[in-house]
């Protein structure tokens, strides 16, 4: 239950050399304690460079990351304590696995925060469960893992943490419908055993409106929007001129209002749409 | 981390760029020979004079040129110091304790600097600034080919350069991936004594050595579905074509070392030993 906020962050790649890129520009922003937050936005617009702020891998240039209201960079020697307590699953993190059973690889997150053995256990029980791993996957080694169990027992290992703040670059990119699902409900289930505060990175409007209560819209290195997600979903024309979009059943959904059939608006997930429709065909 | 100068080729219009990537081969062997013809302050002053002709030529910035220098100025600073004190002379310039310092030392580490620093950049210059890392490996698959003669897989060799020189980056970019995942769970690479530190390279290594492993195989599929079998019969797109200023080039550096040759004749003050 920790709150994060970014208090006028700049960041710019390369800065001082004629190929600078400014990343992110005066941005300012408030992740509130215990939701489930999406940021969104196009390439390039500052996301991935956010995440790495928010739990030091980067230094802003100017301005302060702030968690709980106090500068993470005001004791740069006590950075791996800030780690700790905000776990970042970056893009791809099936590629970070190294160690001889999932079990282990899961438990590297935990021993290096020098916990004790049977705490470390339960924890990485708990991880497992939490992203659906079965616990006979757990003594085997994670590179005979398929695509998506990699996935899930790269998760768990930040999980495994019990970050209060959990920050996850894209976790559903490159699987397919089924393995998308689990990730997002595994994230879920986290957020809901642990009471923890979660931002989730992605440029895919379904999974956004299925999963966040809020959601940040980044483009142009700056904060476009932000709000909850049925705020920030009614702004559909300011969305496509950033380049993004509406969920496609957003569309489909309008598409039938102007037809001339009585449904609500405001419908973001298939589920939503399925309740809205069911009415109409009895 | 990320400021690894490798393959560092500077884009632009130049009488270098271009020339002919075979050619620049040939004329980076040559300028190394004139390098170590060098014999007195005359050779030397012409030497040094024409690096900066060339580089004015390339028109590559001078800082960044520089720049390559940077990795061996203690190897520069270290050979300078050993042969000021070690050479022996005639002309004692001052000496202490056991130390003695001769006017011939001084004369011997400065050719040494120059020859160092000369052979640096020409080289640098010839080979890496104006010339892409692929113009490079099939110039020297195209300078290499009579070998095949001698039933040297010539094709594969430059084939591996190239895809070598291709993926340094790729994992470059890679490493510093896994090493911000393994720091957000925890990893401290900057504490603790050696064996610590060593350690902690373990969950960086393991996963680039698996994932270069993915990257070749996946590469070696990719290939295959195109058909890729090796050099034997194998047409290139573009057939590189010796022009009249590459023969020029070769005349003038050619014409620099019998001019090289000559002032060694002259014997005029300090000369370099054999």
């Amino acid at each position: 239950m920790a709150t994060v906020a970014l208090d006028h962050v700049t960041y710019i790649y390369g800065a001082g050399t004629p190929y600078e890129i400014k990343a992110l520009d005066d941005v300012s922003l408030t992740v509130k304690s215990g939701t489930i937050t999406g940021i969104i936005g196009h390439t390039g617009s500052g996301k991935s460079t956010m995440v790495q702020l928010l739990n030091g891998l980067e230094k802003p240039l100017s301005g302060k990351i702030l968690l709980d209201g106090e500068d993470i960079w005001a004791k740069p020697k006590e950075m791996q304590k800030i780690r700790f307590r905000v776990g970042l699953v970056m893009q791809y993190p099936e590629y970070q696995l190294f160690e001889e059973t999932v079990r282990a690889d899961i438990a590297f997150g935990p021993k290096n925060m020098g916990l004790s053995d049977e705490e470390i256990e339960a924890r990485v029980k708990d991880a497992a469960a939490f992203v659906g791993l079965d616990e006979t996957l757990l003594n085997v080694s994670p590179f005979d893992l398929s695509g998506g169990q990699k996935r899930r027992a790269a998760i768990a290992g930040v999980m495994a943490m019990r970050p209060e703040v959990l920050v996850l670059d894209e976790p559903a990119a490159g699987l397919d419908p089924r393995g998308r699902d689990g990730i997002l409900a595994g994230i879920r289930n986290y957020a809901a055993a642990t009471g923890s505060t979660v931002i989730v990175v992605s440029h895919s409007m379904e999974d956004m409106a299925a999963f966040c209560d809020e959601i940040i819209v980044l483009a142009h290195a700056k904060v476009f929007l932000s709000g909850t997600r049925d705020e920030v979903f009614s702004h559909a024309d300011a969305l496509s001129s950033v380049g993004l979009d509406v969920p496609q059943i957003t569309h489909l959904m309008s598409a039938l209002r102007r037809r001339g059939l009585d449904v609500p608006e405001g419908i973001y997930t298939v589920e939503a749409a399925k309740e809205a429709l069911r009415p109409l065909l009895e | 981390m990320k400021n690894i100068a490798f393959g560092q080729y500077y884009p632009a219009r130049s009488p270098l760029h271009a020339l002919d990537a075979r050619m620049k081969v040939i004329l980076a062997i040559l300028y190394i020979v004139c390098t170590f013809l060098c014999k007195n302050v005359f050779c030397f002053g012409a030497l040094l004079a024409s690096a900066l002709l060339l580089v004015l030529c390339s028109r590559v910035p001078l800082r960044i040129i520089l720049r390559s220098l940077r990795p061996v100025l203690f190897i520069l600073l270290f050979t300078a110091v050993l042969n000021v004190f070690l050479t022996g002379g005639e002309t004692e310039l001052f000496g202490f304790w056991r130390l003695h310092v001769y006017v011939e030392g001084v004369y011997h580490a400065a050719f040494m600097m120059v020859r160092i620093v000369v052979l640096i950049l020409t080289t640098s210059l010839f080979l890496t600034y104006t010339t892409t890392p692929i113009a490079l490996t099939d110039a020297i698959e195209s300078l290499l080919t009579p070998l095949r003669w001698l039933h040297v897989p010539v094709h594969e060799f430059a084939m591996m350069m190239t895809i070598a020189l291709r993926f340094i980056p790729t994992l470059t970019e890679e490493t510093y991936k896994i090493m911000s995942a393994q720091k957000a769970r925890g990893v401290d690479f900057s504490h603790g004594g050696l064996i610590r530190r060593a350690r902690a390279l373990i969950p960086i290594l393991i996963p680039l050595v698996v994932s270069s492993f993915r990257r070749a195989d996946e590469l070696a599929m990719a290939m295959e579905c195109r058909c890729y079998r090796g050099g034997k019969g194998r047409t290139k797109m573009t057939v590189p074509h010796l022009h009249v200023y590459d023969l020029f080039a070769l005349l003038l550096v050619v014409a620099f070392g019998a001019g090289i040759v000559w002032l060694n004749r002259q014997g005029y003050g300090y000369t370099m030993p054999r």
